[in-house]
């Protein structure tokens, strides 16, 4: 596709796509709305996906790079040292509302075509791979700058926070625990391994940006 | 018109195996009431006869295989006399049992994001999750097994992480055996509970 244009309106689709997956939910989505969100005709999503399944499989990998490039590139840069830092990465796992309450929907539908759907496993496969290799050099630069004990291990670490992140998130996103909660405990789960301290910092700003708009 | 027959307690259970089945392989919204018929071998009005509603058969189907977890597990739990050896069992049931119907489990928390009736009945199921962890580290503490730890949040933490850890089992991620996750668990629990846990007697079968 090397026509600027017609790789535009690909992404627009991609695009539209992912947002019809977030609100309607996978199994839902339908060609016409995508169209119609795109500002482009029907006939033009078959010129760029010959099928429904195509077109869903496209968009989920186009949301997965997405959102794997939002969670593992925002939340650094501003924090002062490794405690803060791994607070920073935490709360971009953590289903706060605005974006990364509309990432985590996507999120759980994801999950959901992947078990039924096992050529989209590997593209899960490759986004856990990439959180957990970004959960754990932060990890283990904190060990090498003895900000954490020298003894943890910075990839099972890394899988039981990912884990309770996961857990507590879809239990928050679902209405049955407060988020500030679900903070607090997914951060103690790492507290005894690394030697942090026992409440997290507060969350850095920009994470509670959209928090007023919705409960 | 015929009389009713009496045979309810024999259809029912098959008919919502059958719904399992369908949603399992094309989805709760793809599901359709001729397609959990045929499954099951009759007709369509047939299935309706016992179900009022596509909606109640398809939502009945979702959580029955959860139920079923959760009674098959508390006959066994009831078996065991040690906490510790009660814990190492849920740890067991947890890491194996996020297979065979992760797609219902997760079907259902995803439909749960937009449907309040099945928020509500998914509250339920956690809760019954819950407590079932819950009551087994209140009873370790009485037998003097387990340190002292709010049995409720560590309710909440342990079905947070055996959760979290289905999903990577359920994607068949390499990394994420089932001896991972028991392993990553035990861990957890161990240090939260101050104990050490036995080596569980067996996995669902």
């Amino acid at each position: 596709m090397s026509d600027p244009a017609e790789r535009g309106a690909r992404e627009r689709i991609l695009a539209a796509a992912v947002d019809r997956i977030a609100s309607d939910g996978i199994d839902d989505m339908r060609i016409a709305r995508v169209a119609t969100q795109a500002g482009v005709s029907t006939s033009l999503v078959h010129y760029h996906f010959e099928t429904r399944e195509a077109l869903l499989a496209e968009a989920l990998e186009y949301s997965y790079e997405l959102t794997g490039d939002v969670r593992i590139g925002e939340g650094e840069g501003e924090a002062a040292d490794h405690v803060e830092r791994l607070a920073g990465l935490m709360d971009q796992f953590l289903p706060y509302p605005g974006h990364l309450q509309k990432d985590w929907i996507l999120y759980v539908e994801l999950w959901l075509r992947a078990v039924r759907h096992p050529e989209l496993r590997p593209t899960g496969v490759r986004l856990y791979g990439r959180m957990r290799d970004w959960i754990a050099d932060a990890i283990a630069a904190g060990i090498d700058d003895g900000a954490f004990k020298p003894d943890a291990d910075p990839v099972r670490s890394a899988d039981r926070f990912i884990a309770l992140a996961d857990g507590y998130g879809v239990r928050v996103l679902i209405g049955d625990l407060d988020i500030d909660y679900a903070r607090r405990e997914v951060w103690a789960g790492l507290v005894h391994e690394l030697g942090l301290p026992a409440e997290p910092p507060p969350p850095l700003d920009g994470v509670h940006e959209h928090a007023g708009s919705q409960t | 018109m015929s009389p009713r027959p009496r045979l309810d307690h024999v259809r029912r259970p098959e008919l919502l195996q059958a719904a399992a089945n369908v949603i399992r392989r094309r989805g709760l919204v793809n599901a359709r009431v001729t397609d959990v018929a045929e499954e099951a071998g009759t007709s369509a009005p047939s299935v309706l006869y016992y179900f009022s509603s596509k909606a109640e058969l398809l939502n009945e189907a979702l959580t029955s295989a959860e139920e079923r977890f959760y009674e098959e597990l508390a006959v066994r739990l009831e078996g065991v006399e040690s906490a510790l050896e009660q814990l190492a069992l849920i740890v067991e049931w947890g890491a194996a049992g996020g297979d065979y119907d992760a797609a219902l489990w997760m079907e259902l928390w995803a439909q749960a994001l937009r449907d309040p009736e099945l928020a509500a009945t998914r509250a339920e199921l956690d809760g019954r999750w819950r407590r079932t962890i819950a009551d087994v580290v209140s009873y370790g503490q009485e037998r003097g097994e387990f340190g002292p730890t709010d049995p409720e949040r560590f309710a909440v933490l342990m079905g947070s992480l055996l959760d979290g850890l289905s999903v990577q089992i359920a994607l068949r991620d390499a990394e994420v055996t089932p001896a991972r996750v028991r392993e990553l668990a035990v861990t957890l629990a161990e240090r939260e509970l101050a104990c050490t846990l036995p080596e569980a007697a067996g996995a669902p079968g």
